[in-house]
C-alpha cells in the first residue's frame, strides 16, 4: 500500500464516515443519558434491530427510503413501550436496577433478532441512486458513504435546532438540570422522559438502517457498536455532545489509519485511546464532573 | 442458641456428607453438572462480592474468569514439568493482577461509569484473546491442558482423568474458598465494604478510605473469579474466547441475580438454577437464551431478592449464622 495523497485522503474519509456513524449512535445514547441519567445499554440492541427491520422493509417494499423512514418510527414506538412498562417501573429502585433492566432488554432484543432473522449476516444494498461512486476533486469514493456524512450532519443540525430554538428543547434542557422544578411549572416531565427515550431509540434505529449497507447487518453488530460508543462516551466525557463528536472523530480516524500501519492492533486501538484518556484526564476530554 | 449450634454443626456436616456421597450416587452426567455448578457457584459468589457487598455493578467480570482460565491453560501447556497447582496459582495471580490494574481505573467511578468501564476492559481482554493467536489459539482455543500422568499432591497422586476425581478436586477447592470468603466478609473489612455500599460519603467522613476498600474487594473478586476460571479450564480441558467474552459476564450476572444478591448463598443457588434451567430449556428449544432473558427481566421487575427470596423467611432464618 503506497502512501499517496489521494490514498491518505481516502483513508481519512473512511475514518470520517465511521466517525459520523458512531456519533449518530452515540448522540441518542448521550441524549438519554443527559436527560434521565440512565446509561441505556439497550441502545445498541435498538441499533441492531433498526438495521434488521430496515433490511426487511427494503426487501418487502423495495425502497430504501421507506426503510429509512419506517424503521426509526417502529423503533421509536418500541422505545416508548420499553420506557413506559420497564424503565419507569424500576426507577424507584435506583440506578443499578435501571441499568439492569436496559441490559435485560439488550439481551432479549438480541435474541429476538436471532430468532426472527437467524444467526447470520444479511446483505443490504444501498439504493440505486447511491450505489455508484462519486468523483469529486480527483478522488473517487462510494456515493453511499457521502450519504452517511450528509444524513448524520442533517440529523445533528436538526437536533441542535430542536434543543436551542424550540420550546420543547428548552423544556428538555431544563428537565436535565432540575426535573422536579420543571414538573412544578406544569410541564409533564414523565411524558417528556417518554418522548426523549423514544426519540433516542428512533435515532438508534435510524443509525442502524444507515449502517446496514455500509457495515452490513450481522448478529454481533450491536455489541461491536456498543463497545465503540461506550469508549466514545468515556473519551468524550459523560453527557457531552461536543465531547462525543470529538471522540468519535478520534476513534474513527485512529481505526482507519491504525489498521493501515499496525494491522495487528486492529481491535484494540479504541481501548488504548481510552486508557490514555483515563490516565491523563479521568473525566474525559469534555467531561466536567467526576 | 440451639439454632446456632445447628447451623455451625449439623447442617454443614449434612451438606458435606451429601457432597462426598454425590459422585457415587449420581450418574456421570449429573456429576459433571454438579462439578460445573461448583466452579460457577464460586464465580457467581465472587461476582456478588462486588454487587451484593460493595454495590458495584460490573458487566465485565468474565475478564478475570478468563484470565484465570487462559493463564492456567497456557502455563500448563507451555512450561514443561510445571506442577498443576503452580499453573492454577499463576492463573489466579494473573486474575488478581488484572483486578488491581483494571480496578484502579474503575473503582474511582460510580454507577453507569463503573459499569461501562468494566465492560470496555472486558472487551479489550477479549479482543487480545481473539487476536493473539500465537499464544491463545484465537477462536480455536487451547486444548489438552490436563497433565497426562497423575498429579503428585504430596500425600497422594491425583489422576484428573476420571470425572469423580475432577469432582472431588473442584468441590474441595470451591468449598474451601467459599468458607474463607464467608469469614472474610465477617471481618472488620467486610463491615467497611458494607458501610461504603450503604453510604459512601458517610463512610469517607468516618475516616474509611473508600477507594482503597473498593479496590481491595474488586481485587478479591477478581482473584476468586480467577480460581473459578482455572477450575473451569481443568474441567473442560479446553479454553476458548467464550471464557473471557461478554457472554460469560452476562451468565455470571444472571446467576447472581437468579439466586439473589442479598445473601452470601444466593449466587450459589443461582449457579445451580442456571445450570439446570439452561440444561432443561435448551433441550426444549433452540431459542432458550430468549427465555433466559425474559426470566431475568421478570426478576429485575418483580423479584429483587431472586429465587432465594422465594424460600419462606422462617426456613431462611435457619441459614443465618447470626441472630
Amino acid at each position: 500500500m503506497e502512501l499517496t495523497l489521494s490514498s491518505v485522503v481516502i483513508q481519512a474519509l473512511h475514518g470520517l464516515v465511521y466517525a459520523m456513524l458512531l456519533f449518530l449512535v452515540a448522540s441518542g445514547l448521550t441524549l438519554v443519558f443527559g436527560m434521565m441519567d440512565v446509561l441505556n445499554i439497550a441502545h445498541a440492541a435498538f441499533y441492531m434491530l433498526g438495521a434488521y427491520l430496515g433490511s426487511t422493509i427494503l426487501v418487502v417494499t423495495g425502497s430504501f427510503w421507506l426503510a429509512l423512514i419506517l424503521a426509526p418510527i417502529g423503533l421509536g414506538l418500541l422505545g416508548a413501550l420499553v420506557e413506559r412498562f420497564f424503565l419507569r417501573k424500576v426507577h424507584v429502585h435506583g440506578h443499578a436496577f435501571e441499568l439492569l433492566i436496559t441490559f435485560g432488554v439488550f439481551f432479549v432484543v438480541g435474541e429476538v433478532v436471532k430468532w426472527i432473522w437467524g444467526n447470520f449476516p444479511r446483505p443490504m444494498d444501498p439504493p440505486g441512486i447511491l450505489s455508484g461512486s462519486v468523483n469529486w476533486m480527483g478522488i473517487t469514493y462510494p456515493a453511499y458513504r457521502y450519504f452517511i456524512l450528509v444524513i448524520s450532519a442533517l440529523v445533528l443540525m436538526g437536533l441542535g435546532y430542536v434543543f436551542m430554538r424550540t420550546r420543547l428543547g428548552i423544556a428538555i434542557r431544563a428537565a436535565v438540570s432540575d426535573a422536579s422544578m420543571v414538573n412544578a411549572l406544569g410541564i409533564n416531565v414523565p411524558r417528556l422522559f417518554l418522548g426523549v427515550f423514544s426519540g433516542g431509540t428512533a435515532l438508534a434505529g435510524l443509525a442502524g438502517v444507515v449502517a446496514g449497507p455500509f457495515l452490513g447487518t450481522y448478529p454481533g453488530m450491536g455489541l461491536d457498536m456498543m463497545v465503540d460508543t461506550f469508549v466514545v462516551v468515556v473519551v468524550g466525557g459523560f453527557g457531552s455532545l461536543l465531547g462525543a463528536f470529538v471522540a468519535s472523530l478520534m476513534i474513527g480516524e485512529l481505526q482507519s489509519f491504525g489498521i493501515l500501519f499496525i494491522p495487528r492492533l486492529a481491535l484494540v486501538f479504541q481501548f488504548l485511546l481510552m486508557a490514555i484518556v483515563l490516565i491523563t484526564r479521568p473525566t474525559g476530554l469534555f467531561g466536567e464532573k467526576v | 442458641m440451639s439454632r446456632s449450634i445447628f447451623v455451625r454443626g449439623a447442617l454443614p456436616s449434612a451438606v458435606g456428607l451429601m457432597l462426598v456421597a454425590a459422585p457415587h450416587v449420581l450418574s456421570i452426567v449429573q456429576t459433571r453438572m454438579l462439578t460445573e455448578i461448583a466452579y460457577f457457584a464460586l464465580f457467581a459468589v465472587s461476582y456478588n462480592f462486588l454487587f451484593g457487598w460493595a454495590g458495584l455493578l460490573s458487566f465485565g467480570h468474565a475478564a478475570y474468569f478468563g484470565l484465570g482460565a487462559y493463564v492456567t491453560a497456557i502455563s500448563l501447556k507451555h512450561v514443561a514439568g510445571l506442577h498443576l497447582l503452580a499453573g492454577m496459582g499463576l492463573g489466579t495471580l494473573a486474575a488478581a493482577f488484572g483486578g488491581i490494574v483494571i480496578g484502579f481505573f474503575c473503582v474511582r467511578r460510580k454507577g453507569s461509569y463503573f459499569a461501562l468501564l468494566t465492560l470496555a476492559f472486558n472487551q479489550f481482554l477479549w479482543a487480545i484473546a481473539w487476536k493473539w493467536r500465537e499464544v491463545t489459539g484465537g477462536d480455536d482455543g487451547i486444548g489438552g491442558i490436563i497433565p497426562k500422568k497423575p498429579v503428585d499432591l504430596g500425600f497422594f497422586h491425583l489422576d484428573l482423568g476420571s470425572i469423580t476425581n475432577k469432582y472431588y478436586f473442584t468441590m474441595s477447592i470451591v468449598v474451601i474458598c467459599l468458607a474463607i470468603g464467608w469469614y472474610l466478609l465477617r471481618t472488620p473489612f467486610g463491615n467497611t465494604i458494607q458501610a461504603v455500599k450503604v453510604n459512601e460519603e458517610r463512610a469517607a467522613f468516618i475516616g474509611y478510605n473508600v477507594n482503597r476498600s473498593k479496590l481491595i474487594i474488586f481485587t478479591l473478586a477478581a482473584l476468586y473469579a480467577g480460581i473459578a476460571g482455572s477450575l473451569f479450564a481443568l474441567f473442560q480441558d479446553f479454553v476458548a474466547t467464550s471464557a473471557i467474552g461478554l457472554g460469560m459476564s452476562t451468565e455470571v450476572l444472571f446467576m447472581a441475580f437468579l439466586g439473589g444478591t442479598g445473601s452470601y448463598f444466593g449466587p450459589i443457588l443461582g449457579a445451580a438454577i442456571f445450570v439446570y434451567f439452561t440444561d432443561w430449556i435448551s433441550s426444549m428449544t433452540e431459542h432458550w437464551e430468549f427465555f433466559l432473558g425474559v426470566l431475568f427481566i421478570v426478576l429485575v421487575l418483580y423479584f429483587h431478592q431472586g429465587f432465594i427470596g422465594l424460600i419462606p423467611s422462617k426456613l431462611r432464618a435457619v441459614f443465618r449464622a447470626e441472630e
